[in-house]
């Protein structure tokens, strides 16, 4: 009958637990579950020699606002992890690092993003070297209806990054071979990318990106349409991919987001919420959504 | 009198009766709140079931009655005629019967009535009056009998609800046969007429002869007695006109699609597209005097200001105007299938960088090409089978020539004008219409299929 006040005592309940039992050592200084009406970032949002910055962007869609004053910065070689409940706008905010948003009429973007100290959104920045430099592997698997070498060659041919057909084979070698998919696909290259499985459809996927050497490899949910095995493959993918690039990847799995990130952000209705190191934001956030979100209260 | 249209809204009536008649005997048969549950159907299927034995045999035997009661009445009458008329030649025997038929219905007969006419013509009716009266008799006892079954057969154990279904399912299949068997009709009766058409010229001098005059001499010193029969001229006329409006409607119309749906902004896209479609809603006869009239006249004196030996009727004027009418075709059916190529297609190309125009060209225009042609082969059998606009703007005569300033003439048209006005119908001038006739449909047949499977086989590439 009175569910929210229910609710509201079992919150407060489990968090004087907590207080007790998990956190002595911040309570000693006076740690704080930011409320949940707080919408100021907690945390350490911003990195020393950032590859990539984000400044107050805020994100519209039409009227309606899908971004709120987001500030944070993506690392060199480091996975950071962005979760949050559906629709709480981690995928846009993802969609806004390479101006995927670009192709959405209605869609409107402030604040400053900049890759290696330039502004993405400047006036002279073309955003067909800017994809170049950020990639993007998307939710369901998109391969090309080409053949597995066509598909990873596309990038290259479109950029004009090699001068012959030699380079351009060492080119798709290699990033399939960074992907993990070399020795699975290397005797039927001229055989249609759509006919691999899921896992190997994802591998592909991410083998393109790779081709083009990008600095930043966006992933939005890159495991949500593949089985337990196959998203193992690709967790382990990334993990060797940071020692390269930097990469952000949204998922919904926080055992994923745990697994394979160095920090993580939590998004909340279009705000940045909290982020921080991984370990930490998963084991003593600082933030009253962050932690009803991580220990299954919504979401 | 029972008349036939009586009897069929009689069998109407019937059948809403026994509608309520069915359902307000379930509802007595379960009595209650409680029976009502127990009964396997709700009443109204109990209801709908009587009303479909009641109807459905009563109007099939309607129908067949209505099929032949005129066949077997004439036959009678027929046999009742004296024997100096039984015994005229076929075709003599049809003319008095075709009297004895007028006379009935009040119209102008041919020949003077004399009494056997007469007599014969009381005897039709009679005849007529006789069978109606029996069917009325037959169907008012097959309906009754069949309200009174159900009546009694009603029981919470029938399985209203199924029967129903599955003679719902029947009805659907024998309506999906109606439009299968009507297109084997349609070919075998061309097939049949062609055949005679055969037998009369032979099947290599009509698919290679180079000449086509269709005449046919009524006389044996008529002037132009004898008659040429070959088709190449007039599928070489289809194939430059049909090639024309391609040229025109498939650049014109896969560039309208891409820019449709690739580009163009929701609101200009809203507006645009229900205009194209527009283009398709224009009757044929419309396009074909806009043809003759307004393009023909001016390639003309185009034609003339440049130079060139323009006929005031050309293949050109007809090809660009029927290349118009197809654009829509093109435009709507390539808009279709680029559309369905996956939006994760598009953010694949774009998330490496690649351009609008790329994306198009590369990515969208290949994923959707398997349904582009489907659509275009589609079209081509539409241009292939048009005629109006063909029969205004590019003249009758059948020249075997590339020059599209020319005048040719094409299957189509030949048809109509073989077989406008009155005509013998086994003349091999007549019989013409119905060899063009198949052969043209053979083609369009193996266009569609070839189209369908096209498209069929695009369909199960992102499934």
């Amino acid at each position: 009958m009175d569910a929210a006040a229910n609710f509201e005592e079992l919150t407060v309940g489990i968090e004087n637990t907590q207080t007790a039992s998990t956190g002595p050592a911040k309570a000693k200084s006076g740690r704080i579950l930011f409320d949940r009406d707080s919408r100021d970032t907690v945390g350490e949002p911003f990195v020393e020699d950032a590859r990539m910055t984000c400044r107050d962007v805020n994100v519209y869609y039409g009227d309606k606002q899908a971004i709120k004053d987001v500030s944070l910065d993506i690392g060199r070689n480091e996975v950071i992890a962005m979760i949050g409940p559906s629709g709480c706008g981690k995928s846009t905010f993802l969609r806004c690092l390479n101006r995927m948003n670009d192709t959405i009429d209605t869609c409107r973007v402030t604040g400053q993003i900049t890759l290696d100290g330039i502004d993405v959104y400047g006036k002279d920045i073309d955003v067909v070297p800017l994809r170049a430099q950020v990639g993007m592997v998307f939710q369901k698997p998109n391969p090309f209806p080409k053949s597995i070498y066509d598909n990873v060659a596309y990038g290259p041919r479109i950029h004009g990054l090699a001068q012959n057909r030699a380079e351009l084979d060492d080119i798709v070698e290699t990033s399939l071979r960074k992907a993990g998919l070399w020795e699975e696909v290397k005797d039927r290259m001229d055989q249609p990318g759509t006919g691999l499985s899921g896992g190997q459809q994802q591998r592909l996927c991410i083998a393109r990106t790779i081709a083009v050497s990008p600095e930043v490899i966006l992933m939005d949910e890159p495991c949500s349409a593949l089985d337990p095995i196959a998203t193992a493959i690709i967790e382990d993918l990334i993990d060797e991919l940071k020692q390269q690039y930097s990469i952000a990847i949204v998922t919904h799995s926080m055992q994923q987001a745990s697994r394979v990130s160095q920090r993580t952000a939590y998004f909340h209705l279009g705000d940045l919420i909290e982020v921080g190191d991984t370990a930490q934001i998963f084991t003593t956030p600082r933030h009253q959504l962050t932690q009803d979100y991580i220990t299954g209260r919504f979401g | 009198m029972m008349s036939p249209s009586v009897i069929f809204i009689a069998i109407l009536l019937l059948m809403s009766a026994a509608y309520y008649a069915g359902r307000k005997r379930a509802l007595a048969v379960a009595g209650s709140r409680a029976g009502l549950a127990r009964m396997h159907s709700r009443p109204t299927y109990y209801g709908l079931l009587t009303a479909m034995w009641c109807g459905i045999p009563a109007l099939l035997v309607f129908s067949s009655w209505s099929v032949f009661e005129s066949g077997i009445i004439t036959h009678l009458v027929v046999a009742g005629l004296p024997d100096a008329i039984r015994d005229l030649p076929a075709d003599r025997l049809n003319l008095v019967v075709n009297d004895i038929r007028n006379l009935v219905s009040g119209n102008i007969v041919s020949a003077d009535i004399d009494q056997t006419m007469r007599s014969a013509a009381d005897h039709y009716l009679e005849l007529q009056a006789i069978s109606h009266a029996s069917l009325a008799v037959v169907i008012l006892a097959m309906t009754m009998a069949a309200i009174a079954i159900l009546m009694r057969i009603i029981a919470p154990g029938l399985r209203a609800r199924n029967q129903v279904e599955s003679i719902i399912k029947w009805i659907l299949i024998a309506c999906s046969t109606i439009a299968i068997f009507t297109t084997i009709g349609i070919l075998l009766s061309v097939l049949f007429e062609a055949i005679r058409f055969f037998e009369k010229i032979s099947i290599t001098e009509f698919l290679f002869g180079l000449k086509w005059s269709p005449q046919m001499a009524i006389r044996a010193d008529q002037v132009g007695s004898s008659g040429a029969f070959g088709a190449v001229p007039v599928f070489a006329g289809t194939l430059m006109i049909s090639a024309i409006a391609m040229v025109v409607a498939v650049p014109v119309g896969l560039l309208s699609a891409i820019y449709l749906s690739e580009y163009a902004d929701r609101r200009f896209r809203a507006v645009a597209k229900p205009l194209m479609e527009i283009l398709a809603g224009i009757p044929t006869v419309v396009y074909g005097f806009f043809a003759a009239l307004t393009v023909a006249p001016l390639i003309r004196e185009t034609g003339i200001g440049l130079g060139l030996d323009v006929s005031s009727e050309s293949a050109l004027a007809a090809g660009l105007v029927m290349g118009i009418m197809i654009i829509p075709f093109v435009s709507s059916l390539s808009d279709d299938v680029i559309n369905a190529v996956p939006q994760a297609m598009r953010d694949g190309a774009y998330g490496l960088g690649a351009t609008k125009s790329e994306t198009v060209k590369q990515v969208v225009l290949p994923a959707a090409l398997p349904g582009i042609v489907g659509g275009v082969l589609l079209a081509v059998s539409r241009a292939i089978g048009e005629t109006m606009i063909v029969v205004m703007a590019a003249g009758l005569a059948a020249n075997l020539t590339a020059n599209p300033l020319k005048t040719v003439t094409t299957v189509t048209v030949q048809i109509v004008t073989l077989l406008v006005g009155d005509q013998e119908f086994d003349s091999p001038k007549t019989l013409a219409a119905f060899a063009l006739g198949l052969i043209l449909f053979i083609a369009t047949l193996i266009l569609n299929v070839i189209a369908l499977h096209v498209v069929r086989k695009y369909r199960e590439q992102y499934e």
